[in-house]
């Protein structure tokens, strides 16, 4: 397997991002093979994973990009990816964890570090926090994958306990649930 | 990646339209158990049972805490009493049904179903028998239901059961008449009944299926109550049509919850799973309301002229809806309009918009029957058979299920309040038209299979 780099993009969001980011990578014979990108209150973030031709450095990808991308007042960082990610070989079970309730500072702290304590990973946070006291306005979305081999019981007793100390509500549901209900 | 959408709405859905899974019932085959030794027999069932279902509720729990969705009940359905214990007289069923009592509770199912005969075209022995052995059955035991199918498309209308089913609840209804004669509450009379039943009074495993097998019904009227609210609020050109495709979408929702989680139960336990029944069975609770569901419609209550056609609408839609989210859909599969049960309908009864009469009408596109329907203590064992024989010939020409769970509450008389506890909920007593010396149904035998052309 050849090499491959991961470019992180971020910045104010404008027209013409992508566009410049994938020119650069086409222009060093790179190929895009995941590309993800979110805005939150205007600010883009982007991440890409691309293979490298033989003898390219990511330092030089580095170089290259900065220039590219330095009008739009963007910060990027280049590096090369390292395999094995968190969850290979790891039996997991899919969950997604929902709590709503007042905003206050903490409550993602709260919720992850009890999420780190027993190995749990999250692999996509979606947190909507439209301020003050209506629970139903600030959501935050936890979709993790829970370890076969810990004891999940202690695990929810915990993130309940842990909820309720935030005055959040929470729900503790497998993934296949949603699937169910809303694919077809 | 979800939706945050997907994930809200699905969340609401628990949280604020009491979507659940309403039982996972457990069919027990207990063909092999038969023996002429009455001991032997409830010896062989009730290990049978414990073997079976010993681990049901445990599972149940855990599965229903894994997906966030509450099985509310557990529940068992047996093969027909009647078949399995064919060998034995009245008074040793009633022995048989204090087993089975004992078994649903040592297991710690809500009900077990099956105390059961299919007597259509004709009552052997042991039919008779355990039609005899109802009253006592259900007036001594907290558990057991009891059904009797006294009709089919196929084989026509057994007025001679009917009359002796007239008797029967009387006589359950005496039994239990300090508690409002709810030993009737657990008992059903049936037209076209499905082997597959997860809901109670009806369930018992039917002769045509295997050992054992999971069998899911769901719920969800509040479900179908928002999602119309929500879209008469939203949508300005809203028709009929529309609500038809809103009902429909919700019910392939709450179907698929249903079929998940019963597969899930089924195979931890390394049994078959079987089916989904996907009916809008209500509670007492508000919010959790096929009545309420009218409202939404336009209708002031059910009863109202219109009710017949949104009741149509409503049952048609869900059934496609399940349909489509499922290849396994069984059961009753519709709506189901409980009177006690339903905190809206029982309001209707009381408040003089839903009569006896108009009830029978719309039974005729709902999924059941007249269902736990409080009558005044008085009515006759002929006219409550002449009620059932109404509602069998309706199910036997539109070649659906109907049924008839009617209670004649001792001692109370129109107009008067029945309380049955729990979910069986309470209702207003109905009236009943006047029917002394009703010579029609006891003149007995039956009455033919209706021709299967000329439909008009």
């Amino acid at each position: 397997m050849g090499s491959k780099a991961i470019i992180s993009v971020i910045g104010p969001d404008r027209p013409g991002i992508l566009a410049a980011v994938s020119k650069l990578l086409l222009e060093l014979d790179c190929n895009i093979e995941n590309a993800r990108q979110t805005i939150l209150q205007g600010e883009f973030a982007g991440i890409f994973i691309a293979s490298i031709p033989e003898g390219l450095k990511p330092a030089e990808i580095n170089n290259r990009m900065q220039a590219a991308v330095r009008p739009m007042d963007l910060t990027v960082h280049v590096k090369s990816l390292s395999l094995t990610p968190f969850a290979a070989g790891c039996a997991c079970e899919p969950f997604v964890i929902t709590t709503q309730g007042p905003d206050r500072k903490g409550l993602v702290a709260g919720i992850t570090g009890i999420l780190a304590c027993y190995g749990v990973n999250v692999t996509n946070l979606q947190a909507v926090f439209r301020g003050g006291n209506d629970p139903e306005g600030n959501v935050m979305i936890y979709e993790v994958d829970i370890p076969a081999d810990i004891d999940s019981q202690a695990l929810y007793a915990d993130l309940r306990e842990g909820a309720k100390a935030l005055d959040l509500s929470i729900s503790i549901q497998h993934r296949n649930i949603f699937e169910a209900l809303n694919r077809i | 990646m979800l939706t945050d959408r997907e994930i809200l709405s699905t969340i609401a859905m628990l949280k604020n339209e009491h979507l659940d899974v309403r039982t996972v019932t457990l069919g027990i085959n207990l063909m092999d158990c038969v023996s002429d030794d009455l001991g032997r027999f409830l010896n062989n069932i009730r290990n049978r049972i414990l073997g079976r279902a010993g681990d049901l509720v445990r599972v149940c729990d855990a599965v229903g805490e894994k997906y966030g969705i509450p099985v509310v009940n557990k529940r068992i359905a047996i093969s027909p009493v009647a078949v399995a214990g064919a060998r034995f007289s009245p008074e040793e069923l009633v022995t048989v049904a204090r087993a089975l009592d004992a078994a649903a509770s040592e297991v710690n199912v809500d009900f077990i179903g099956g105390f059961s005969a299919l007597v259509e075209k004709g009552a052997a022995r042991g039919d008779s028998a355990l039609m005899e052995a109802i009253p006592q059955a259900l007036a001594e035991t907290q558990r057991v239901c009891a059904s009797v199918n006294v009709a089919s498309s196929k084989a026509g209308i057994n007025m001679d059961a009917i009359l002796k089913m007239g008797a029967v609840i009387k006589r359950a209804a005496a039994l239990s008449a300090d508690r409002d004669g709810l030993a009737c509450a657990k008992l059903c009379v049936f037209a076209n009944i499905p082997q597959d039943i997860p809901f109670m009074a009806g369930a018992y495993l039917g002769i045509g299926e295997a050992d054992a097998v999971i069998n899911v019904g769901v719920s969800g009227p509040g479900a179908v109550k928002k999602a119309i609210d929500r879209a008469m609020a939203s949508e300005a050109d809203l028709n009929l049509g529309r609500i038809s495709e809103i009902i429909k979408k919700t019910a392939y929702k709450v179907t698929r919850v249903g079929e998940l989680i019963g597969r899930e139960v089924a195979k931890n336990l390394n049994i078959r799973f079987g089916i989904v029944d996907l009916s809008l069975a209500p509670t007492p609770n508000v919010g959790d309301s096929v009545g309420e569901i009218f409202q939404s419609l336009g209708l002031r209550s059910i009863g109202v002229p219109g009710t017949t056609a949104a009741l149509a609408l409503l049952n048609d839609a869900v059934k496609k809806g399940g349909a489509f989210a499922s290849s396994h859909v069984g059961g009753l599969s519709g709506a189901f309009i409980p009177v006690s049960e339903d905190l809206n309908i029982s309001e209707a009864v009381r408040n003089g918009y839903l009569t006896l009469e108009k009830l029978e009408a719309i039974t005729s596109v709902c999924s059941v029957g007249l269902d736990m329907v409080a009558l005044p203590g008085d009515t006759s064992e002929e006219t409550l058979a002449a009620i059932i024989a109404d509602e069998m010939a309706i199910g036997v020409i539109n070649r659906k299920t109907t049924a008839a769970r009617l209670i004649p509450v001792p001692g109370k008389k129109a107009g008067d309040n029945a309380s049955f506890g729990g979910l069986l909920g309470q209702a207003t007593i109905m009236a009943v038209t006047d029917a002394r010396d009703n010579a029609f149904v006891r003149m007995g035998g039956m009455i033919p299979a209706p021709i299967q052309s000329l439909t008009n």
